[in-house]
């Protein structure tokens, strides 16, 4: 017995002394590695493979001709009966994956082995109130920490060696409807050094939405931000300024719930200097309890990172009575048009149109429709105001004769979105979007409501129809300096997975069917794609490590479709649910060819 | 959880191999005549063991309740001690709690989960670097550490998580006896579905801030924890400082009274 045991030391002993010796050469993640995250293809250290958001990666090892040698390297189970949607995206670093999963887990795992270094699972209290199913969308990487937030509206700092808590901080009140699911946001200051971004979650529920940025050694609050016109922000432990002008556009006290969550993160600029953040739906839905603007709720929002101001909001869905929650992310970059270059964001929103906007100013450059059969807006005006359809517009319960259920309509796209959460990427190559997008629309109906703490606050109700019989999920190339559709690339269910474009001249992207595809950047031909068991529903990354191409996926099928899809059910009702991550690479006798 | 508790032992073989190897043969015969005995020193008593009943340990033989069995640690008898390690021998998880009592007597009252009939096992290190060790045998029915806490039938334990009963009084003429009870579920991540969530970590201090014990806590203390110790004070009324944090990062803090000698 004796023996045996000194046998596993020794072995123990090696194992650490390797860990110890690959960590004292590795420099740790800093701002200006976050911000040049897109051109260092060696780790991904930021949501977005870069804090702008393309999605665009240099690397073409895996290209239109190698494609057809990608094969799995290992896959990892997340394990135990949580499984539910995945929607995460990995972060890589020093040969570390370091990927969050549904019921706010997280996992570091050694990239070369594919085994777990370790697993933390967050306490969760048994109330919390998530609305679209209990996802994560990834973690956040600075110096010896990792972070991410938790449904119970948290944000966690875990040492990166071991998966301790370093500390924990509060969002939000979990029991007033408030969740966490977005991958933090980490910016550079010059007033404050290194900056953690979060925002909150909770649309559904008539909370407020608001930007926090936190000390990333203590988690002390530095300044917060709420979206809504009437609340007061926060610098340095004081008031600093209220948000826009109180009943400016929102009447009597509405807008003290008045929604406009920033349940998806954000993004920053580091030429502009300024993080974007979307703003959700107002609350409640029926939306002739609030007249006016309602700002900023469906809009985009610039913050200055410095103190906490808007700088600047764009309101996509001024008014919005069909949950158009205008979070969508938005992704910077330069665009040349009539032989200038403008300093360019761009945006799918969730009311089916694709703007394009100058990101220092949020001055309107141009919105083309993104979806079929648009019929809530008739179009997008010279100023970038939607031109309504009023009778699209859900009616007034209040004109019904009992008044208590207004006229119904049918409005597209559906509540769930032109496009949703699920991130669309740009190719520096191709100059093109791609655009993971849904054909679908919805009767929806207004009801009365009034507020009340960590209960749903909508007054409508909604079925969700497909357009077509074939399809709904449609994966877009658009020019934006055009605003052409250059191809399109038709899926039965609904798509629900971000996006990957690579130097390689490479489309990624999953389905919830369980296929990782790849589609030729320019013709959308399906070049490529392998069956990971469940749905995909997360955002493909890639990197290089040890002079390889790798490509890594998280499956899992859930998130919001099949907890609100109505008719759309009978095209993912069969599918299962999953949890693991996949890798893949070419394997070297293939490479070496 | 594998992986919360298998980290330490890896740890622990490192030092074993530096240290231990020249002289675990010396380790003496358990009196428990525990199958885990060699593995429990080599783990958690790396250097010289002797067995000592200087180390008073106090437990039922016969447990009434295997999720809250009362121990009481004294080691008073022996001078200079630095470290006071309690194991129970046949738990999944066998390490119960450390204690460094930095100004305090080395002393220490808590209540365990069981899963099975084990030794209850303590090593007392003093500054010479030898292990004092002794320890009961405690019968107990099963599952005491894979079940699920008392917490879980109600749906707000969060609220009242950290929530303290304390009390400070003189024991002698210079320490203090310090008996607290915190809210926590101290889940040992081995009841199916439920993560690992504990109290890891007391420290009881002076008013000014000098730390007089150090406790560190692991998966098998009991729900709602509950301690004893005997910190070192002066003659006057001085409040105890006890502060505490749990594996989630939540952090507890909060003050006990011990009277002056006159009032006591």
């Amino acid at each position: 017995m004796k023996q045996q045991f000194l046998k596993l030391a020794v072995v123990s002993a090696i194992a650490c002394s390797v860990g110890v010796s690959a960590s004292a050469t590795a420099d740790a993640v800093d701002t200006a590695a976050i911000v040049g995250d897109q051109a260092s293809t060696g780790d991904i250290v930021s949501y977005g493979l870069g804090p702008r958001g393309q999605r665009y990666s240099p690397l073409s090892a895996i290209n239109k001709e190698t494609i057809k040698n990608l094969f799995p390297v290992w896959s990892f189970s997340f394990g135990g009966e949580k499984q539910r949607g995945q929607e995460s995206q990995p972060l890589v670093k020093d040969g570390v994956m370091y990927v969050t999963g549904s019921y706010s887990r997280m996992w570091a795992i050694d990239i070369a082995t594919g085994e777990e270094l370790w697993q933390y699972d967050a306490r969760l209290p048994e109330g919390i109130l998530p609305c679209c199913d209990v996802v994560n969308r990834g973690a956040a990487i600075l110096g010896d920490k990792v972070f991410f937030g938790t449904l119970d509206a948290k944000i966690v700092a875990l040492d990166a060696k071991t998966g301790k808590v370093v500390w924990r901080k509060k969002i939000a009140d979990f029991e007033a409807g408030y969740s966490y699911t977005a991958a933090p946001l980490i910016v550079p200051t010059e007033a404050h050094g290194p900056l953690i971004l979060t925002g909150n979650s909770g649309g559904e529920f008539g909370v407020v939405g608001q930007v926090d940025a936190r000390n990333p050694d203590t988690g002390d609050l530095v300044w917060s931000r709420p979206v809504i016109e009437g609340h007061m922000g926060t610098l340095n432990g004081e008031e600093s300024t209220m948000t826009g002008t109180a009943n400016e556009s929102w009447p009597g006290d509405m807008w003290k719930n008045g929604g406009g969550a920033t349940w998806l993160g954000g993004t920053y600029d580091a030429d502009s200097k300024l993080a974007y953040f979307g703003t959700g739906n107002p609350a409640p839905w029926n939306s002739y309890l609030r007249p006016g603007d309602n700002k900023w709720t469906s809009s985009r929002v610039a913050i200055n990172p410095e103190n906490g101001e808007i700088e600047w909001g764009f309101q996509t869905t001024p008014h919005d009575g069909w949950d158009y929650d205008g979070v969508n992310e938005f992704v910077t970059f330069d665009m040349e048009k009539d032989g200038k270059v403008i300093k360019a964001g761009a945006t799918a929103d969730r009311n089916g149109f694709f703007y394009v906007l100058d990101r220092t100013n949020g001055d309107f450059v141009s919105a083309v429709p993104f979806v079929k059969n648009i019929t809530w807006a008739k179009g997008i005006d010279e100023n970038g105001r939607p031109i309504f359809d009023p009778e699209n517009r859900p009616g007034d319960p209040a004109e019904s004769a009992d008044g208590k259920k207004g006229k119904s309509i049918f409005a597209v796209p559906s509540f769930l979105g032109g496009k949703n959460w699920m991130p669309m990427a740009y190719s520096q190559d191709t100059k093109h979007f791609y655009i993971p997008s849904n054909e679908w629309g919805m009767d929806i109906w207004n009801e009365p409501v009034t507020y009340k703490k960590g209960a749903a606050y909508l007054g409508a109700g909604f079925t969700i129809k497909p357009i077509f019989d074939d399809y709904i999920g449609s994966l877009k190339a658009i020019d934006p300096a055009s605003g052409e559709t250059k191809w399109e690339y038709k899926n039965k269910a609904p798509l629900w997975g971000g996006v990957l474009t690579t130097a390689g001249g490479l489309v990624f992207t999953g389905t919830p069917e369980g296929f990782l595809k790849a589609f030729d950047d320019e013709t959308g031909e399906e070049l490529w794609k392998f069956q990971t068991g469940t749905g995909i529903v997360s955002s493909p990354v890639t990197w290089e490590q040890d002079g390889e191409q790798w490509l890594a996926i998280v499956a899992g099928w859930g998130g919001a479709v099949p907890l609100w899809g109505g008719e759309v059910a009978k095209f993912v009702s069969h599918l299962n649910q999953g949890g693991s991550v996949w890798t893949f690479k070419i394997p070297k006798q293939l490479a070496a060819k | 959880m594998r992986k919360f508790w298998l980290l330490p032992i890896k740890l622990s073989m490192l030092l074993v191999l530096t240290t231990a190897t020249g002289n675990a043969a010396a380790l003496p015969e358990d009196p428990l005549n525990s199958v885990m005995w060699e593995n429990m020193a080599q783990r958690f008593f790396p250097g010289e063991v002797v067995i000592d009943q200087r180390v008073v340990v106090l437990s039922p033989h016969e447990a009434e309740d295997q999720m809250q069995v009362p121990v009481t640690v004294d080691a008073t008898q022996l001078e200079n001690v630095v470290e006071i390690v309690a194991l129970a021998d046949l738990n999944p998880i066998p390490h119960i709690l450390t204690v460094k009592p930095l100004q305090a007597q080395a002393f220490v009252g808590f209540r365990v989960k069981l899963e099975q009939s084990t030794p209850i096992r303590v090593g007392v290190l003093t500054s010479d670097g030898v292990w004092h060790v002794n320890g009961v045998i405690v019968n107990a029915a099963g599952g005491g550490c894979s079940a699920p806490a008392s917490a879980h039938g109600t749906s707000n334990w969060y609220k009242t998580l950290g929530q303290a009963r304390g009390l400070a009084r003189r024991d002698g003429t210079d320490a203090a006896r310090l008996s607290l009870r915190m809210r926590h579920p101290m889940d040992t991540g081995l009841a199916p579905g439920i993560p690992v969530f504990y109290m890891n970590k007391l420290l009881v201090k002076s008013a000014d801030g000098v730390d007089l014990a150090d406790v560190e806590l692991f998966e098998p203390i009991s729900e709602n924890p509950t301690l004893t110790l005997k910190p070192l004070v002066s003659n006057e009324a001085e409040d105890l400082l006890v502060y505490a944090r749990d594996t989630e990062g939540n952090e507890f803090e909060f003050a006990l009274e011990v009277p002056a000698m006159a009032d006591n």
